[in-house]
């Protein structure tokens, strides 16, 4: 499998703690994988470190076979890695036309920002990015007066907008209402034509909707690996999660 | 579907309204030295120059979110690259010494010009060093500063102790500065023969303020602006987007060292001297004074403000002894009842554009203003937003940060 991101033998450390115990992991292109684990087991961790957030103590992170461990965040996001974060990170004071129009591919220097021009192919750009997270009609309004499944969604859409070609999205359905959740997942499978997916994500539903390839993590070690019937008949997941959460297994 | 986004109002042409009331404005203020006596016209050339001091803070703190004291410092180098210039230039016979070194040098036992002054004779290297020497100071500082990743208060303690640390400094090289007393007893600026005194000193500044008034107004409606804003909001997303913060926080930084160093630089042939007293924090606050009055994130406020509180400072004098009381009340008031600023009391269908309204009169940075400020001026902070929520304006004060 030509993979779009390969980590081998990942280890962070914080302050003694290892959050990560060696995980190795490839996502292949227009691949959806879904990392499920109970709290604490490293999964926004493994996301901090491959986008250059948390310091790795020890292992590799290849993106397209290129060595990015350790490099600085906006190095990473110019390369191509576009990142949501669990709670909506979104600019409340700017409208959502302002917060698609920041994320847009290229254009980060200091004098090519002072010259831009609002072209007419960057207008449609973020109106098709717009009309993807269904937020179209409402481009010019504050993001400070949306819901919070609305925010989710334009962090979405400017992880979208990055034109990256692996998106990795931290828990992106989080305080959303059933039937959100559900777009979201509708809106993922979407993104997914174009893009490679790695979705961490507590709702077994939603995982069901979306997932191809799931990887159990727990306290920094990958436990398993494979479909969501592979993963759910898994003696060791069964296990970890026993008395835990509420994780249909039986299903 | 393209059709909704055609009326962006973030990049759409300059509002009509404002190219008028902007040119409206510009020639009332120049015709104004021809209504006022030379006393007036040398004070509004003097609260012009401290306005653009108070833009160029406003870029860096309004937009930014970097509250420096040390913007002092900068229009005071400057200011002595303009006065060394002018210094040499004077002729022998108004030498107290009847020779061509300096005054101060000659008491303080130099025989020779100390090879870094030297050049500053000629104006085309002062007026370059005016720019230059300002800036680059502001380049290296902000090179450390923003690339160790320190934030918030601990840069503001930084430009503190930058303005402290020169201000001794340059007192403490007497032979070279002038000391306490700086650079007094200098020529008058001339260029291409032509006399900058009075109303043609004016005219220049007031040619040079609307200029970095109309470059600060575009830089901040660019993608740029729009950038800034958001480092000032969240930094550690934009990083992830793509963008390098430190850098375009080294620029805004470099680029407001510049405009402060200029006005610093105008600032001596219309004062007649420099002295470290500009260096000094109590002056650094006084701009942060301006740009809080004015309101953060409006440009044009600091002007207002500057101008206001320099014209109530001249009559308040004459009355009073005690004029930083009636200055000290005002500044309470403002930040008390008016948190957006003096810019935030125009009544929104007034505001000429929609991008400072944007801007400055969010509930988010309105808030932001009076914690950042209250941080520094008010140790009960809880006490006052309190006071504040009681009367009713206390919308969106705490943000996360």
């Amino acid at each position: 499998m030509d993979s779009v991101l390969s980590i081998k033998d990942l280890k962070v450390v914080f302050s003694g703690f290892q959050a990560l115990k060696g995980v190795t992991l490839d996502v292949g292109d227009r691949e959806i994988v879904t990392i499920i684990g109970p709290n604490g087991a490293g999964k926004s961790t493994l996301l901090d470190a491959i986008v250059g957030k948390s310091p790795v103590a020890a292992g590799h992170v290849y993106y397209h076979g290129r060595e990015i461990t350790n490099r600085s965040p906006h190095e990473i996001a110019r390369m191509g890695l576009g990142r949501k974060f669990q709670n909506p990170n979104v600019y409340n004071g700017l409208t959502i036309f302002e917060n698609i129009l920041l994320a847009l591919k290229g254009e980060h220097g200091i004098f090519s920002s002072l010259t831009s021009k609002l072209t007419r192919a960057k207008k449609d750009k973020i109106a098709w990015v717009l009309d993807r997270i269904g937020l179209l009609d409402k481009a010019y309004m504050k993001v400070s007066s949306l819901s919070h499944g609305q925010k989710q969604w334009v962090e979405i859409g400017m992880v979208i907008a990055q034109d990256p070609s692996i998106i990795l999205l931290d828990e992106p359905t989080a305080g959303m209402t059933s039937d959100e959740t559900h777009l979201t997942g509708e809106i993922i499978k979407i993104i997914s034509q174009d893009h490679s997916v790695v979705v961490i994500e507590h709702d077994m539903e939603f995982v069901k909707q979306i997932a191809q390839r799931i990887i159990v993590l727990h306290q920094g070690e990958k436990l398993a690996e494979g479909t969501v019937s592979e993963v759910q008949n898994n003696p060791k997941v069964i296990e970890v999660y026993l008395g835990r959460e509420r994780i249909d297994v039986a299903a | 579907m393209t059709q909704v986004l055609e009326g962006n109002p973030q990049q759409s042409k300059l509002p009509l309204k404002l190219i008028i009331t902007g040119g409206i404005v510009f020639v009332l203020f120049l015709i104004l030295p021809f209504f006022l006596g030379r006393f007036q016209t040398a004070l509004m050339s003097k609260l012009l120059l401290f306005g653009v001091l108070g833009i160029s803070l406003d870029l860096v703190w309004g937009f930014t979110g970097i509250l420096s004291f040390a913007h002092g410092v900068f229009f005071t180098l400057g200011g002595y690259a303009m006065a060394y210039y002018l210094k040499l230039n004077l002729s022998t016979d108004r030498n107290t010494y009847g020779v061509e070194l300096p005054d101060f040098m000659v008491w303080n036992g130099l025989t020779e010009l100390p090879w870094f002054v030297a050049p500053l004779k000629s104006l085309p290297i002062a007026l370059i060093a005016m720019i230059v020497v300002p800036s680059l100071f502001a380049y290296i500082i902000g090179w450390f500063i923003f690339r160790s990743k320190v934030s918030g208060v601990y840069i503001t303690i930084i430009t503190l102790a930058i303005s402290s640390a020169l201000t001794t400094f340059f007192v403490s090289q007497q032979a070279y500065t002038g000391g306490t007393n700086g650079i007094t007893d200098i020529a008058t600026l001339e260029i291409f023969g032509l006399e900058l005194t009075d109303i043609n000193l004016y005219i220049v500044i007031l040619c040079f303020a609307t200029a970095v008034l109309i470059g600060s107004y575009q830089l901040t409606r660019s993608n740029l602006g729009l950038i800034l804003r958001s480092i000032n909001e969240n930094e550690q997303r934009i990083s992830f987007l793509g963008y390098d913060v430190a850098s375009f926080k080294i620029f805004i930084w470099t680029l407001s060292a510049a405009i402060a160093g200029v006005a610093g630089g105008l600032f001596v042939p219309l004062n007649k001297f420099i002295s470290p007293v500009y260096l000094a924090v109590a002056f650094g606050t006084q701009v942060v004074i301006w740009v809080a009055i004015g309101g953060r994130g409006t440009l044009v406020g600091p002007v207002v403000a500057a101008i206001l509180l320099g014209q109530v400072q001249n009559y308040a004098e004459r009355v009073t002894q005690d004029w930083q009381l009636v200055v000290g009340v005002l500044l309470l008031v403002v930040v008390l009842f008016i948190p957006d600023g003096l810019m935030g009391l125009i009544p929104k269908r007034f505001s000429l554009s929609s991008i400072p309204k944007a801007m400055a009169t969010s509930s988010s940075s309105s808030g932001h203003i009076q914690a950042r400020l209250l941080d520094w001026l008010t140790p009960s902070k809880a006490w006052v937003s309190r006071l504040g929520n009681r009367i009713g304006r206390g919308k969106g004060r705490d943000r996360s940060r």
